[in-house]
Formats: structure tokens, sequence, C-alpha cells
């Protein structure tokens, strides 16, 4: 029997570079400094600053206030286990903390050793990474740790002097999700055919229409569809619509070339195919009506760890592409207004 | 009462069992929980003039994932389809505002999470403040964790009375067919626990669940067709508070549900039971406090959320449950609440009314 794929795992990754406009711009620029900054805005000081008073949605201005960098927890909590995202590999904090000369707090992280340690009213200061270090995030703050000293902090609530024009107007932003995702019934019956060399499909009992690939469902009717209405189709069929694709440079993009991807109606289906890879035909003589057959990887090199519940209709490894038959071309306009 | 054709009830519930881990698609789970409310009201499908869903791409990590999941609608002729990327209550109060334009009868909405695919732990981290809250790591369970230790240290109430929401709604659940989590807890035993986020346990945390569930909501005389006894929507409101917890006034109270439960009429009236959306456990003594329910009102008989937390779907659920205590056990007047956002940013009020 062939093997097919019970679980996927994979990582949704969003490279980002986020423009800070004026205000986070400002709070930014001034960390990267060692200066942690507010806004006062509706007679109170907001920090970190947001861009619109929360309260009356107004432009909070550019009455800019420094702040910290010592505060006071008002809320907390612990971490005993770090999940990947957190900066920091041991036990440790969260906490609002309400730095001196703000009158709202700010969430960040408490260094403090232990869960004992930690306290509504507790006095902290804030640890900066190396000057060097430091690119105008707000986690160029490591942690905040238990003040050696608690009496106020020194030029607190001072108005800041923004520079006129901000260093720092970007902030990257990197994305990692990670999924994992289990095969279902009809995504494990597509894949075993396939490693067969077998292309499959269901055919409705109400509608008699037969999809390929197989959806567990006639998405016509709104019926399920299980193993009882398997029909097998052959691997012949018509492109019916295509697409050519202009690579444009993005992170996991392997074309440099324009391609083309293409639905083909197989015979004796319903539903077409899509995004299909034709081997014999240059780019620019692609068209509708185009006779091709299915080219199959050879046995022992045909692998369904690329398919999963996204690719329906999707050949992965073992479908290498399709070939031109040879046989004259269908009329195109026998393909227009296709459904699916 | 004989409605106006501005009416508009809920005729019908229908939910799948939850599971921790299903192995079909959001796509099978929509198909087959429209099936079975589609089937429980009698009508065709093509009677059904608006459908909209409620679901999450980064729940299962597939892009576009509400559109094969349309698949399931079997949208042949063309159908009147739309979708919010909220719960399925959301895509509800979207039905009955649809309805309220008056030149259609019958609409459905769905809710559908397959939320085992990633780590609730981690996801919802990308989807808080980017500059301020996300590079820090800041998790779910750890905003809900600061609002419960601002609760405790309010005095409003403690770590005992935590556990004792946990141990209730467990209980109820017993008695509910589709519930993942149920059964007898000790306080005590609760207490002995682990924190996972101080003060927060693993039971004070939503299970993880995959669920699909859909209503069905009729307009005016044409409810009565489908519904012996209808459940009439005769109040619903939704309200925000800022995104950022550390800029809200008191996030020991929930300041947006007051203004919805206002808003929506549930003081006008005694409430029988009330099913709320507490992803977290303290959330159900906010909220009830919010709301201004008093003892006179059961609170989720069927466990809530912590004994299924289908995320995109819970909220739906808990108007199901609320509307089916008027359509199959009698009761007047009953109260459906739905959150989303960190510390109960987000608030829907539903308010729901039997024919007396």
């Amino acid at each position: 029997m062939a093997d097919t794929v019970q679980e996927f795992v994979f990582n949704l990754t969003f490279p980002f570079s986020r423009t800070l406009g004026s205000t986070l711009s400002t709070f930014s620029s001034a960390i990267a400094q060692g200066q942690i900054i507010g806004v006062r805005t509706g007679g109170r000081v907001i920090a970190p600053p947001l861009e619109y008073d929360p309260d009356t949605a107004a432009d909070s201005g550019t009455d800019w206030v420094c702040v910290g960098p010592k505060g006071t927890v008002s809320t907390w909590t612990w971490v005993p286990e770090p999940t990947n995202l957190h900066p920091l590999d041991h036990a440790f904090g969260f906490a609002f903390i309400t730095l001196d000369g703000a009158d709202t707090p700010m969430i960040h992280i408490v260094d403090a050793g232990s869960e004992s340690a930690m306290s509504a009213g507790m006095r902290v200061e804030a640890k900066f990474k190396a000057p060097a270090d430091c690119d105008g995030r707000i986690d160029d703050i490591i942690a905040f740790i238990p003040a050696s000293d608690p009496s106020p902090s020194e030029g607190a609530g001072e108005p800041f002097d923004a520079p006129a024009e901000n260093e720092i107007t970007e902030m990257d932003a990197f994305s990692d999700l990670r999924y994992v995702d289990n095969a279902s019934p009809t995504t494990i019956m597509w894949a075993k055919a396939l490693m067969e060399g077998r292309i499959i499909g269901q055919k409705c009992p109400q509608c008699a229409r037969t999809i390929v690939g197989p959806r567990g469902m006639c998405s016509v009717c709104a019926i399920e569809l299980d193993e009882s209405h398997v029909v097998e189709v052959p691997g012949r069929g018509v492109i019916s619509n295509f697409t050519i694709v202009t690579p444009t440079p993005y992170p996991g993009q392997t074309e440099t070339e324009p391609f083309a991807r293409c639905s083909i109606l197989l015979d004796d289906a319903d539903a077409v195919i899509a995004q299909q890879e034709i081997l014999d035909v240059p780019v620019s003589e692609i068209r509708v009506g185009i006779h091709v057959e299915v080219v199959w990887a050879p046995e022992n090199e045909r692998s369904a760890v690329d398919i999963d519940n996204r690719s329906r209709g999707s050949g992965g490894d073992i479908i290498v592409g399709w070939r031109t038959t040879g046989e004259p071309d269908e009329p195109a306009d026998r393909y227009l207004d296709r459904m699916m | 009462m004989a409605p106006s054709e501005n009416d508009i009830a809920i005729v019908g519930f229908a939910q799948l069992p939850p599971e921790r881990r299903t192995n079909l698609t959001e796509s099978d789970l929509v198909l087959r929980s429209t099936r079975e409310v589609i089937a429980q009201v009698g009508i065709d499908k093509s009677e059904i003039g608006f459908t909209v869903s409620g679901s999450c791409d980064y729940l299962s990590g597939q892009g576009f994932s509400f559109v094969q999941n349309t698949d399931a609608y079997g949208m042949v002729p063309a159908i009147n389809e739309s979708h919010v990327e909220m719960d399925g209550a959301w895509a509800m109060y979207e039905a009955y505002v649809r309805l309220l334009q008056g030149d259609i009868d019958i609409a459905m909405a769905v809710g559908v999470g397959k939320n085992s695919n990633s780590d609730p732990s981690t996801l919802f981290t990308v989807e808080f403040d980017p500059y301020y809250l996300t590079p820090l790591g800041t998790d779910t369970w750890t905003l809900a964790a600061l609002q419960a230790r601002a609760l405790i240290d309010s005095g409003k109430a403690t770590e005992r009375d935590f556990a004792e929401v946990v141990a209730r709604n467990r209980s109820n659940a017993k008695s509910n067919p589709f519930a993942q989590v149920k059964g007898d807890f000790s306080i005590d035993e609760l207490l002995a626990a682990d924190y996972v986020r101080n003060p927060l346990r693993r039971h004070d945390l939503p299970p993880t669940t995959d669920q699909a569930a859909a209503v069905i909501l009729a307009r005016g005389k044409r409810a009565y067709d489908l519904c012996e006894r209808p459940a009439w929507i005769t109040g619903i409101d939704h309200r925000i508070e800022a995104h950022l917890p550390t800029v809200r006034k008191d996030i020991t109270t929930s300041v947006s549900t007051r203004l919805a439960a206002e808003a929506a009429g549930v003081g006008k009236g005694p409430i029988d039971v009330a099913e709320l959306h507490a992803p977290f456990s303290f959330q159900e003594l906010i909220l009830r406090d919010s709301l201004g329910l008093d003892a006179s009102t059961e609170v989720n008989p069927s466990g809530g959320a912590l004994a299924a937390h289908s995320v995109m779907t819970v909220g739906l659920i808990r108007v199901g449950e609320a509307a089916n205590q008027i359509i199959k056990n009698g009761k007047n007047r009953t109260l459906a609440h739905t959150t989303s956002g960190p510390c109960l940013q987000q608030n829907l009020v539903c308010v729901l009314e039997g024919d007396q």
C-alpha cells in the first residue's frame, strides 16, 4: 500500500517592515537613545505614547514627556515556561508598569528571579540593551528589574525635546507561525490513489457531476460524498483556462521567469483541476483547447509529502506535469462560462 | 405575540460534537453543521436568502480557508453570502441586520474553527499591538492573568472564586452532550494545581476545541413555519473598548459589556438563563457584574466556554444554547454573550424572548 502523510507541519512566515508614523518614530528614536517617553493628552500622560487619545480619538499631539526609567507595578503575572516568542529563556514576570512621570501603565517584562518577588506596588527599573544593540523597539528594554533604589526617577515628567527629524522611521516585524494539520480522509484517499498512479474524483448521486480531486462533498448540492462515491478518471483532458504568472521576488519564491498555470478539465470530469504545469508548450503558446495527458513521476520517485488539505487537486511530486497529446485542439468557446 | 415584519428570531441551531482534534477540514465541519440545521428546520437550502460565516484563516493556517468553506453551501445558482473574521456570533449579528432590510425571510449564520492546528499559547500574539506587545511575545494567557491579578488585588474575587466557576461549569457540562471538558471536581483539588500564568491554572484557561455550529434566523410570521416557539431577538448590541488594556480605566470591570447590555435592554425584565462567553474562568465574574445579573439568573447550564472553546464557534454556540432554552426548554427570556480581543475588549450581548 502506498505511503501517505497523516500530519503536515508548515510554517507561515511574514517578514514585514512597518512604517512608524510621527508618534511611534518619536518613541522609537528616543528609546534607541535610552530615553522612554510618553505623550500628554487629555490631561494625562500616556506612556508609551499613542497617536490618538483612546478616550476621545483626538490627535494626541506632540507634548512629549520623559518617563521612567523607574516605575511601579500595578498588576503582574508569572511565566514559568517561556515560549519561543518570549525574549527571556528563563521564568519571568509580565506586569503593568506605570513609569515615573506617566499616568497609564505599559506592559513589559519583569526579570525578578522568582515569582515570590512579584507584587503590586513593587518598584522596578528598565534594563536596556547595550547602546549599540538598541534599534528603537520596545524590546530595547531587555526587562525591568527590581529597583535598587526606590526613589523617584530623575528627570521623569520633564518635557522631552524631540529632534526635528526622527532617526528611526521603520521597524522590522518578523512573524513565524507554526501549524500542524492532519490529513482529512478525503486528502488521504486522493494521495493514496495518486501514489498508485490513479486520478480519482467523486460522483455526486444527486447531480451526477464528477468532481476531481475529491472534496468530500458535492459543492453544488451541498451533500457529503465518501469512498462509495469514488470514480477513477483518465489522466487525459483539455486545458480550459490558464494564467501567465510573472514572478515577483518574495521569500520562498523560486521562479524567476514567467510561467503558465493551467486549469485542466479531465475527460469524464465536471470540475477542473487547477494550477497545473504544461511541460512541452512554451508560455507564449499556451491556449485553451489543447489536449494534454498526465506525466507521472517514476514509481520509486513519488512522494505524497506535499499533498495536504490545502492542495486539493494538486499532484504534489507525484504528477510531474502534463504534456500535449498531439490531437487537434477543441474549440475554445466550449470552455467559456465554466464555473469550476 | 404577533410578530411584526421587523421581528427576527432564531428558529434552529445545530452544533457538532466538540473535539480536541478532528481529522476533518473546516469545509467538512461547515457542511455537516449546516446540513443538520437545514434539516432541523425542514427547509430546502434554496429558501435561505443570506448565508454568513465567521472564521479565521490564522487558526487552521490556511489562506482563504473561508472561501474554500463556501463549497459546503452548494452555491449553484450563486447565493448571497458574506463572511466575518470574527466569531459566528457576529455572523449571526450580520444575518440579523441583513434580515432587517425586509426583502428576505430566512438567513443562516455559521461559525467554524479548527483550532487544533495551531498553538493557542503563541498564535494570538500576532493579533496584538505590533509595536508595543507583539515584540515581547505578549500572549493571551498573560493578558488574561494580568486582568485576573488586578481583579484579586481589587478585593472583588479570590482564586477560590475562580475555582468555583470552573467546578460549577464542569459540573453543568455533565448534562451537555456537546461538552468536551466535564465532571465533578473539588475546589481544593483544583486549587492544588500549578499556575500556568499566576494566578491562573490550566483549568482557568479555555480548552482547545475543533467545532462548528450553525443557526437559522427567520423574519416575522415566517418564523412559525420553521419553529413552534421561535426565540425572538428583542435586543442586540456590540461595544468595543481600547485594544491596549493599559489605557482602559479599570480592567476589573467591563464597560463595553455594561453598555451593550443597556442598549440590548437586559434590565427590562428578568433573565432566566444567561450563556456567557468567558474564555477564562474569572471573566465570568466580571461579566455577571457588568451585565447586572443576580442570583435569579442561571448562568451557563451548558458549561459555557470552559466546557468547549472553539475560537470562532464558541460565541455562536452561546447564542444557540440561549435560543434552545426558549425553543426547547420553555424559558421566556434568555441572554447570550460573546467576547473577542484581549481582556474582554469587545462584547456582544443578545436578548432572546419566547412568546408568552
